[in-house]
């Protein structure tokens, strides 16, 4: 009994052997397969999509929808100096959206965390709520708030501090309420994860160095959050860079955005190729702005520290 | 040099009533132990000194000056953190130079104090990795480091060794105590590892739960002369005789019943006498054991070995007296092949003088 229970055991060690000896090899042979998974859903909905659009964006169809041949013509299309004011208007908006984002943003979490006390999850649970609802549904409770004979307007002309009704809307007031109020969460919720996992002995060791709060703000708890901090930047840049239902219903469509272009050339004009190959401009602007923002806040982290790299020499 | 001076302390936490009314002097220049369980306060203790937490009632004094309203970055007293909290961001240069930059010291001023101070902690190497980078008895060099290089009248350290292992424990436990008579900086070191407190201290505070200071003094005068039965227990190993004091033919005596009565010295506190209870406490080490019985000694006890635990310097023997008490006793092991060995239900002997016995109240 027990003779036959050891040989059924070496022989299922052998087998495990036999296995781990295998995916050894594997991973030896093709390091690259552990890790296939995730390359194969990037593949497929993200390289690949990828591609489709730059090709599509260099080559010519004829009237039947044929390959007819390479071009860089859509490119000239658009290389003029309006699509380059329409990235710029993007690009600010991205910017400003951020930055009015992280001024706000950064307090609230910091607030949130080291004073919110037994409400700290009822305040986070209360920034997340807006997202309960659709997004447009917001944006069309907002008319209703800022028109003409809105919320805000009465109240302001029930008081007396106003005579005339204000004009909220189609203005890039309304734009960037919007744009903050949507995107603000995106800031928070990085930071403020960061910050609750933040060692307080560290604040309090450089209290105890002598540093007063200001400076321990300055010198340790920014640079060690910067990390959320930037995350939280990227995930309020990236996307409002892209947005246009915001400005489309709220600035009136007074100026035009990425958003607004590519749209207008794949589904009014009916010049998909057009469309892409701004894309594709929109994009590389993205990429080199983010280089450029990577570079700044690496900058801004280093003189917020007050490098010591002279001791080096 | 200015001593640090707590009077009428009070503090409550969360509900939980940390200190009532606690005074404690802390001399200048020495190396001072704060030895409790866990839970006595000591942390809290050494955290109002250093002004991380405040004051509920009571003063703190620097000397004559009070500062029990300065502000943490203000006072000259710098803490050695428990887990050490080394800016992670910062390099070992920059983590030790953090006080000197905060106080805008001249750039060759601090080159020449953190490198001087880094190489005479043999950080030399190390100087411009991250503190992820070191191990965690070079963390624990750069802590000390930071919290020194800006020559803070007070150091308090918080279980500073408590992560590190045995042998390292010891090594940097020397290195403290050298460093210390180097700097004369007075130094206050919170530990509930006895041993630890006996190797370092010029006096130690012994706290008990509840936030009390039970005895404070020599390590010596700690071990050998404890002023309770927590103090005799807390900090060594101990027996305990529950009895009473009797004289006897001009003879003071200790009766313990179902065993027998004892020949003690007079105790200090006369007081012990009328009370009805007292406790004898005798130190495992001051015991000597043998399967004969031996001259000279005042008193001794017969009883069986119920166990024996050998640690290499020493054996430790569990003897089971008649009633039923068992007694602790610790023999060096001087030699190879001792005269005789003692083994499981050896019949025993125990002796001790009386001058080895601590009377304390019941």
């Amino acid at each position: 009994m027990s003779e036959a229970l050891s040989s059924q055991l070496s022989l299922h060690v052998k087998k495990e052997k036999n296995q781990s000896s295998f995916w050894k090899r594997v991973k030896k042979e093709f390091p690259f397969a552990i890790g296939s998974t995730p390359f194969i859903w990037q593949l497929f909905f993200f390289y690949l999509p990828l591609f489709f659009l730059i090709t599509s964006s260099v080559i010519k169809l004829s009237q039947a929808g044929h390959f007819e041949t390479f071009t860089l013509e859509h490119f000239r299309t658009i290389f003029t100096p309006t699509y380059f004011h329409v990235i710029k208007n993007s690009l600010s908006l991205a910017f400003f959206t951020t930055s009015i984002c992280l001024i706000i943003g950064f307090p609230l979490a910091y607030s949130i965390v080291f004073h919110g006390g037994r409400l700290k999850s009822l305040l986070l649970f209360l920034l997340i709520i807006p997202f309960w609802t659709n997004f447009i549904l917001h944006i069309y409770a907002w008319f209703f708030v800022l028109e003409k004979h809105g919320f805000i307007n009465s109240l302001l002309l029930s008081t007396g501090l106003i005579s005339d009704p204000i004009q909220f809307l189609n203005s890039y007031f309304s734009i960037y309420l919007m744009m903050v109020y949507f995107y603000l969460p995106f800031m928070v919720l990085p930071i403020f994860s960061s910050l609750e996992r933040f060692d307080h002995s560290l604040l309090e060791a450089s209290l105890d160095l002598g540093a007063n709060k200001r400076q321990t703000l300055r010198r340790i708890l920014i640079p060690v959050s910067m990390n959320a901090i930037k995350s939280g930047i990227y995930l309020v840049f990236i996307p409002s860079f892209g947005e246009f239902v915001i400005p489309e219903l709220m600035g009136g469509a007074k100026d035009l955005f990425i958003g607004n272009v590519i749209s207008l050339f794949v589904m009014d004009y009916h010049t998909a190729p057009i469309g892409i190959a701004f894309t594709v401009i929109s994009v590389v602007a993205l990429l080199l702005s983010l280089i450029v923002l990577q570079f700044g806040l690496k900058q801004v982290t280093k003189l917020l520290i007050g490098g010591t790299s002279w001791a080096k020499s | 040099m200015r001593n640090i001076c707590l009077k009428n302390v009070s503090k409550t936490k969360n509900g939980h009533v940390i200190f009532d009314n606690i005074s404690l002097e802390i001399p200048s220049g020495e190396f001072f132990a704060l030895l409790g369980p866990s839970g006595c306060g000591k942390t809290t203790l050494l955290r109002l000194i250093a002004g991380l937490e405040k004051v509920d009632s009571g003063r703190i004094f620097l000397g004559n000056v009070d500062i029990t309203n300065e502000p943490v970055h203000k006072r000259k007293i710098n803490v050695v953190f428990q887990n050490y909290a080394l800016f992670p961001h910062l390099s070992v240069f920059d983590n030790v130079a953090y006080s000197l930059l905060i106080q805008k010291k001249a750039k060759d001023e601090i080159s020449y104090k953190v490198r001087k101070l880094l190489k005479a902690f043999h950080l030399e190497e190390h100087i411009f990795k991250k503190p992820s980078e070191l191990s965690g008895g070079q963390q624990q060099r750069v802590a000390i480091a930071r919290a020194i290089v800006s020559e803070p009248e007070v150091l308090l350290l918080d279980e500073p060794l408590a992560a590190l292992d045995f042998k390292l424990r010891e090594k940097l436990l020397i290195e403290l105590i050298d460093l210390q008579d180097k700097l004369l900086t007075t130094f206050v070191y919170v530990t509930h590892d006895q041993f630890e407190a006996l190797t370092v201290a010029d006096h130690m505070a012994i706290m008990n739960t509840g936030g009390k200071v039970a005895q404070i003094g020599t390590p010596k005068e700690i071990y050998e002369f404890p002023n309770s039965t927590f103090v005799a227990q807390f900090v060594g190993n101990t027996n305990i005789f529950d009895g009473n004091l009797v004289v006897e033919d001009g003879e003071t005596k200790f009766e313990v019943p179902d065993l027998g009565t004892f020949i003690v010295s007079p105790p200090h506190n006369s007081t012990l006498f009328s009370q009805k209870e007292a406790v004898m406490s005798i130190r495992p080490e001051k015991i000597f054991i043998s399967k004969k019985p031996v001259e000279n000694f005042t008193n001794t006890l017969k009883g069986s070995v119920s166990s024996i635990v050998y640690t290499g310097r020493s054996t430790l023997y569990e003897v089971v007296l008649k009633n039923r008490i068992k007694v602790q006793v610790f023999e060096q092991n001087e030699e190879h092949f001792p005269q005789e060995t003692i083994d499981y239900d050896d019949e025993v002997y125990l002796s001790w003088q009386k001058e080895n016995i601590v009377l304390l109240e019941g």
